[in-house]
């Protein structure tokens, strides 16, 4: 009985300490990143055009795997399948280190924001 | 410079557009709550698979809207964002793009 619930947690937490990629590499990245910087912006804010997400300062992890599904299909965007399907899953990693890690960010998460607080 | 043309008049024509369709700040913010149970925790995760619930706080009305949009329309597949977009209206879309927006640092 104890193994029953003991194993599939195990399981479970052998999947998510593993990482599935090498650590992205935010300087090899910023070489990378010119196409994205075309709809993005340089600084990563998105200040071009509001259809388009700001990047920088997100978290590293969402932006993988973000272009994973829009690579895979899980998310279905004509425009962003055509550059997440040029992209190795190092590619991928570094950029998501890249833009992470650019300085100037708008983007905060809802801390303090919410009707009520 | 016939393109730096045709890309001014598709600009003028597709940005008053777009910003005439903005939504109430104010009630974004009331209904935004349900949003800050996983958005509102700094370096809140996603359990499976593991990653960063991402910063929507200052993002692109546009692209809120887009986003928000397809959940609703299960064009992502994020099972608890679909959830979330298939009980929000058009109006409630675009009153949580316009306050969340407008939280830019």
């Amino acid at each position: 009985m104890t193994l029953r619930i003991f194993a599939p947690l195990a399981l479970a937490m052998l999947v998510a300490s593993t990482p599935a990629f090498a650590k992205g590499d935010a300087e090899a990245g910023k070489a990378k990143a010119a196409p994205c910087q075309a709809c993005h912006a340089q600084d990563g804010n998105a200040g071009i055009d509001p259809q388009y997400p700001r990047l920088a300062g997100q978290y590293a992890d969402y932006l993988a795997r973000a272009l994973h599904e829009y690579k895979d299909g899980g998310r279905k965007n004509p425009i962003m399948a055509g550059f997440a399907g040029t992209l190795s899953d190092q590619d991928i990693e570094d950029l998501a280190a890249y833009f992470s890690t650019l300085e100037g960010g708008k983007l905060t998460d809802l801390h303090g924001h919410v009707g009520g607080d | 410079m016939t393109r730096a043309l045709l890309l001014a008049t598709a600009l003028s024509i597709a940005l008053p557009a777009a910003a005439a369709e903005k939504g109430d700040a104010a009630a974004g913010k009331l209904k935004v709550y349900t949003c800050a149970g996983c958005h509102g925790i700094t370096g809140w995760k996603n359990p499976y698979p593991n990653y960063h619930v991402p910063k929507i706080g200052g993002q692109n009305y546009d692209y809120l809207v887009a986003a928000l949009t397809a959940y609703k329309k299960g064009e992502r597949s994020h099972p608890t964002m679909r959830a979330q977009g298939e009980s929000l209206s058009e109006e409630d879309i675009r009153d949580i793009a316009t306050y969340l927006s407008g939280l830019a640092q």
